[in-house]
């Protein structure tokens, strides 16, 4: 046990003592995240993850029961983090703003908008007067909320009209009052739409509940630091696969076999070299991006229990790389090559969130797929219980390619006396 | 002549002795190209706000209520089981959940018993709008219910029903013209799309393979700088110097060999870009061939300069992969410019990826031509000098 566990530690420092090595374990992974931060305006402040504050132009014609209460949604308590509404009186001004990318979009609320919902003269067919939603193309975010508020205006309208009608013309059509009877019904009706216009309640009850606990802004760098961190984690466990062979080239495999160290020993010591090598440079990463980005990486056993998970996961392809390799070129080779493929496949480069299908199915081959999903969860406020699936996919992930690199190793008969 | 391509010759020889650096040459160019053409973020994402339902009743009611959700211009449904919904929030990856329980049909509405659970995270804007958007499904897919029910109550405050069934009567005919006034109701909002040009000219596909072509390509051009500290290491430096061979005829020698391996590099990648993504880039033959031509010499340029610096061929490599990345990624070659706050990208003019990438996306994606590109392409013109120069002064053989 003593002699694997010496054998780990000489590999963690030969690895912290190669500055070629440390440019790629350390370095790269660190100012590409700096980089990403800069890019996403993560460090200047212009990030914005969420919804909020969207400019919105209330052009109210109407200044009648209906448009009123249409503005007063928007510029509702209950609104107040979500628009940013701001009154306009020129429709064609408001147009122009929209133009010139100064808003979302404009809300038209024509002349005679609520005359054409409730007339004052019932027997006077009402014409159709719409509202109009101009919206700005290069924000269709904003402007699909803006036209889904004015929606839910309308639904409640157009409820409050419908039920009102239906319930005056089948007491007529039911006879059980008279067509004169029924002008005064629907002039009381008018009346009540006219003090109630948009608080009918929903026929179906919604029973809305909040989660427990703050609420969490997601930092854009909490998914692209991880992100880096694992794709040069898989350099990391393919220099330290690496290692292996290039003791046999350099003779210094052969001389630890002479010596009272069984060949399960020193493969153990080697394989514990590459997991402390790998858990090292992630620890000191999530370090450095903590202290210098002020990045919150979540729950500190979860992020821990992990990176082990994440490193032993990643080990495994180490070794697998080393087992199927001849030269110690071939490993250092191929292992950049899964280090770039797991990178983009594993979501360092694209949210996985935007590849299709297929590929978010292949991309579970990786460590960094499984690891990156574990890291966002603790970033939105998850604990170690949220991370029960990626642990053990790494963890099996782990198991697996250990047992299949044994069984090539012994084939190989690398590390025999 | 003879000895810069006998040098030229050889550096290919060397670089290639190894078929695995065909890996890094061309096939990973191509699946991050690919990949990153195919799933990079479009204009034509869905940016609505995501919600994800349970239909636990799966009715005509529930099914209506899903289908105008997803009519709606700010929630984007997404319907899964409760497993997967409650694993989602309990972890954070959904805002909200809205789930409609077994018993909900047409009978629960009349009776009035019909409910829905809405979940959210705490103070959460996205939220809002999806409980916004649920209200107006719910109105859309139960007015004409609930207008019946009124119906029968203004009724009832007007006399009783003789029975039951006079009342059920009474409701079901409140209902059929509930639901013809309903479907007969006008459209009272009209939406004109304004006229506001698009801030980002973005074509995932063309952004793609500039962008990696210029990330591949400028890696293995910042790799002469290994290429030095190589034979540096090796001492075969040393033995040029014994032979009559000029620094010139060697610097020359070993970066033309190099860069005219770049330009079949790219060349393979634009051919990949024309045939299987479809894009123009054999529209302007001479103008892409000045801009790949002045990116490579510049990328080449930065290399020569690198292999003065740095002494071992592993710093070197590593330096190369590192400054590769980060250049590209700062160039606007993984994600468009214009999306990067303003002061960075005043601040990324210092790097040559940002004018090799505007240059060739003026060609690929702009309509640009041979006029288009002369700035950018004489920008790297200028990166090229300056570092050739450097370069050219500190290079030593030992």
């Amino acid at each position: 046990m003593l002699k694997t566990f010496l054998i780990g530690i000489k590999d963690l420092r030969l690895a912290f003592r190669d500055r070629a090595a440390l440019i790629l374990m350390l370095a790269a992974p660190f100012v590409l995240t700096l980089g990403l931060g800069l890019v996403t305006g993560r460090f200047s402040g212009s990030n914005n993850s969420g919804l909020s504050d969207i400019p919105v132009i209330i052009v109210n014609l109407d200044n009648d029961q209906l448009g009123d209460a249409l503005a007063d949604v928007f510029t509702s308590v209950e609104l107040a983090d979500l628009m940013e509404p701001a009154i306009g009186s020129d429709p064609e001004a408001a147009r122009q703003l929209i133009d010139e990318d100064e808003a979302a979009a404009v809300v038209i609320i024509p002349e005679g908008f609520t005359q054409s919902i409730i007339p004052q003269q019932s027997a006077v067919a009402a014409e159709l007067v719409k509202i109009e939603v101009y919206a700005n193309p290069s924000r269709p975010t904003g402007a699909g909320i803006v036209k889904a508020i004015v929606d839910e205006f309308l639904s409640r309208v157009e409820e409050g009209r419908v039920s009102g009608s239906v319930s005056i013309l089948q007491l007529v059509l039911s006879g059980r009052i008279t067509p004169a009877q029924a002008q005064v019904a629907g002039a009381a009706m008018t009346e009540r739409l006219q003090t109630n216009t948009t608080d009918s309640a929903l026929a179906i009850t919604i029973n809305s509940s909040t989660a427990d606990g703050e609420e969490v802004k997601f930092d854009i760098l909490a998914y692209l630091a991880p992100g880096m961190a694992l794709m040069f984690l898989m350099y990391t466990v393919s220099y330290g696969g690496r290692s292996i062979l290039a003791e046999k080239t350099q003779g210094t495999l052969p001389r630890l076999l002479v010596s009272p160290t069984s060949s399960t020993q020193i493969l153990g010591g080697k394989i514990f070299g590459i997991f402390l090598t790998g858990s090292a440079q992630m620890l000191i990463l999530i370090g450095a991006s903590s202290l210098f980005f002020q990045l919150k990486w979540g729950d500190p056993m979860g992020v821990i229990i992990l990176v082990l998970a994440a490193v032993f996961g990643a080990t495994g392809w180490g070794m697998f790389v080393t087992a199927v390799a001849r030269t110690p070129a071939q490993v250092a080779n191929v292992g950049m090559s899964i280090m770039l493929i797991f990178g983009i496949l594993g979501g360092s480069f694209v949210s996985l969130d935007q590849m299709p299908p297929a590929i978010q199915a292949f991309s579970k081959i990786t460590p960094n797929a499984w690891a990156l999903d574990g890291f966002t969860t603790l970033a939105l406020g998850g604990t170690l219980t949220n991370l029960s699936a990626p642990i053990t996919a790494l963890l099996s992930m782990g198991m697996i390619l250990f047992l299949v690199s044994v069984l090539l190793f012994g084939k190989k008969n690398l590390v025999q006396k | 002549m003879k000895k810069i391509f006998a040098i030229a010759w050889k550096d290919a020889i060397v670089r290639f002795a190894s078929s695995s650096e065909l890996i890094f040459f061309i096939i990973l160019p191509l699946i991050f190209t690919f990949l990153l053409a195919g799933g990079t973020p479009s204009n034509d994402d869905d940016n609505r706000v995501r919600l994800v339902v349970v239909d636990q009743a799966n009715t005509v009611i529930s099914q209506n209520i899903i289908a105008e959700l997803d009519k709606s211009t700010a929630v984007r449904p997404e319907v899964l089981t409760l497993e997967e919904a409650e694993s989602q929030f309990d972890s954070r990856r959904a805002n909200v959940v809205l789930i409609i329980p077994a018993n909900l049909d047409l009978q629960a509405i009349q009776d009035g018993t019909a409910q829905v659970d809405f979940r959210q995270q705490p103070n959460n804007l996205n939220a809002t709008v999806a409980e916004r958007a649920v209200q107006t499904a719910i109105r859309s897919v139960s007015s004409a219910v609930n207008a019946a029910n009124n119906a029968v109550k203004t009724a009832e405050e007007n006399g009783t029903f003789e029975s039951e069934a006079d009342r059920q009567a009474y409701f079901d005919d409140a209902l059929k013209l509930a639901q013809t006034m309903q479907d007969d109701a006008p459209e009272r909002v009209t939406v004109i799309e304004g006229s506001t040009p698009d801030r980002i000219e973005y074509d995932p596909r063309a952004s793609s393979s500039a962008g990696q072509l210029i990330t591949w390509v400028f890696i293995p051009l910042f790799g002469i700088s290994a290429l030095f500290a190589y034979e540096r290491q090796q001492g075969t430096l040393r033995r040029v110097l014994t032979t009559p061979t000029s620094k010139a005829t060697y610097l020359l020698g070993t970066i033309s060999g190099q860069v005219v391996m770049a330009l079949v590099q790219m060349s393979l990648l634009i051919l990949f870009g024309t045939v299987v993504m479809k894009l123009g880039w054999g529209r302007e033959p001479l103008a892409l061939f000045v801009i790949l031509t002045a990116a490579a010499l510049a990328a080449g340029a930065i290399g020569t300069t690198m292999g003065t610096f740095i002494k071992t061929e592993g710093q070197a490599s590593g330096l190369s992969i590192m400054a590769g990345m980060v250049m590209a990624l700062m160039g606007g070659c993984w994600y468009p410019i214009e999306l990067f706050p303003a002061v960075v990208q005043t601040i990324v003019k210092i790097l040559p990826t940002t004018w090799a990438m505007q240059g060739l996306l003026d060609l690929v994606l702009r309509g640009g031509g041979l006029m288009e590109i002369l700035p950018e392409a004489g920008v790297l013109l200028g990166f090229a000098t300056i570092f050739f120069s450097i370069g050219v002064m500190r290079f030593r053989y030992e």
